[in-house]
């Protein structure tokens, strides 16, 4: 299978922390993979090197056949094929959720206003929050105003989207709302990298689970197999821990 | 007598307008300049180039850690040590332009960096370059920060631009000076220029207070 994404030896480091210690990764096309370990073991850090929201200090990372962080690469077409969404959302509060929307789209790919809000209504058909289109982010619940982020990122019509604990930031009620998100976009055979402690999304869709700890990948398997019957001491402390939260 | 000095001054009133014309004048191509280039400056003070944010930090640190006046007789004096000859008016001109910048500079530099990373990496994230991060996100969102402090600086600027009557340009407080030579009625003179600075200042000072309780909510 064709490779989407590539990790190939790399390494970061914050000073004297070794965030980012020896990756190696291979994402296929349609490919599914959900990412867990314990806080600050490096997760988030290793899916923001994917769209270069941060620097590597060796290794490479090959994108769609795009060196990231090669000096000369172009970052704005790179970004364009990968959506990110944050735990806190951070939509634009003085734009409206069609605004949001239709921004990157407008002055990215120079799309028409109309054909972008055409566009942006479709998406927000998709995330079933039509009607909420002239609110302000301030005026949603937690839920919402993600289902819009993911909407967002939708528009530019990426072909990766990588997700940063899209959840954890959710009362307990809205979780699923967004999970149901997620899961319609699998089927639609988006490449997906989710950070999550999720069990029950990651056994339904993720095609497999890579465990994290200390800036390393510990153990990669399916999800059933990960979460049933880990093979490393790490990650099954790791499971117990979440299973009893 | 009071009565006699009151009509002299009605007399040369209009000596007195002109002084104004220019005060508005310096005031107004100040406001301009020193917003277009203290916006300018806090950008960069806020982005990523180390050089340039410590430059500009000098830069503002000098500025704000000497007295105006002084500044106004540095400009007005090495110029032509360095073979610049510049009439006062120009002088002042620049003299004004190198204080307000460094004030705005700050009020937009911490404006700029009142707003949560979050906003650059969402805007980054969809492939929006930095100008476009800056104009199409963070900017619309730090004005609201920015704008009662600035327009409140706007106030400073105009009263500051009296201290530059000491390099000879004829100003309203200049016009003051000269005029009481004449007529030796100081507190009548200078009411008159106070006066004259409070009619345009005044416009701005209610702006900024209703931008303040406009912001804040
Ligand atoms: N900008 C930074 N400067 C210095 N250290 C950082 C920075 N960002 C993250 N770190 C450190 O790097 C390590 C990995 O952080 P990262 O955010 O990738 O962890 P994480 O696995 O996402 O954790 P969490 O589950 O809490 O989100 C942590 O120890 C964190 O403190
Ligand atoms: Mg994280």
């Amino acid at each position: 299978m064709e490779n989407m994404i590539e990790f190939k030896n790399v390494h970061k480091w914050y000073g004297k922390l070794h965030v980012l210690n020896d990756i190696n990764l291979e994402i296929s096309r349609g490919e599914v993979l959900v990412i867990c370990g314990p806080s600050g073991s490096g997760k988030s850090t290793l899916i923001r090197c994917i769209n270069r929201l941060e620097e590597i200090q060796k290794g490479e990372i090959v994108v769609n056949n795009t060196p990231v962080h090669d000096k000369t690469v172009n970052l704005t077409r790179l970004r364009e094929d990968i959506g990110f969404v944050f735990q806190q959302f951070h939509l634009y509060p003085h734009m409206t959720v069609l605004q949001n929307i239709t921004l990157a789209p407008v002055n990215v790919k120079k799309m028409s206003r109309k054909k972008a809000e055409a566009i942006a209504m479709e998406k927000l058909e998709q995330v079933g929050l039509t009607d909420k289109s002239g609110a302000y982010p301030g005026q949603l619940s937690g839920g919402q105003q993600q289902r819009v982020a993911i909407a967002r990122g939708l528009a530019m019509s990426p072909e990766i989207m990588l997700f940063d604990e899209p959840t954890s930031a959710l009362d307990p009620e809205m979780i699923g709302e967004v999970l149901d998100v997620m899961v319609n976009l699998v089927s639609e055979g988006m490449t997906m990298c989710v950070v999550t402690h999720e069990m029950g999304f990651a056994k339904k869709v993720a095609d497999r689970v890579v465990f994290m700890d200390e800036g390393k990948i510990v153990e990669t398997g399916k999800p059933d197999e990960f979460f049933d019957n880990p093979k490393t001491e790490r990650a099954e402390s790791f499971i117990s821990m979440i299973l009893t939260h | 007598m009071m009565a006699f000095y009151f009509s002299r001054l009605m007399e040369i009133f209009p000596f007195f307008l002109k002084g104004l014309w220019m005060t508005v004048q310096i005031a107004f191509i100040s406001l301009f300049t020193c917003t277009v280039l203290g916006f300018f400056l806090g950008i960069f003070r806020s982005g990523q180039n180390r050089f340039l944010k410590w430059f500009i930090g000098v830069y503002v640190s000098f500025v704000r850690g000497t007295p105006f006046v002084v500044q106004v007789f540095i400009i007005f004096f090495i110029l032509p040590e360095w073979g610049i000859q510049l009439e006062a008016f120009p002088a002042a001109l620049l003299a004004m332009a190198i204080m307000g910048s460094a004030f705005i500079c700050e009020i937009v530099a911490g404006g700029i960096s009142s707003i949560p990373k979050g906003q650059w990496e969402a805007a980054a994230s969809s492939g929006l370059t930095m100008t476009q991060q800056l104009r199409l996100v963070i900017l619309p969102q730090a004005m609201k920060v920015i704008l009662p402090p600035l327009v409140g600086q706007y106030v400073l600027l105009i009263k500051d631009t009296s201290v530059v009557s000491v390099i000879g340009v004829m100003e309203l407080t200049r016009v003051g000076w000269v005029t009481v030579v004449r007529i030796p009625e100081g507190l009548m003179v200078f009411s008159l220029v106070g006066i004259l600075y409070f009619v345009i200042s005044y416009p701005l000072i209610l702006l900024s207070n209703y931008l303040e309780r406009r912001m804040a909510v």
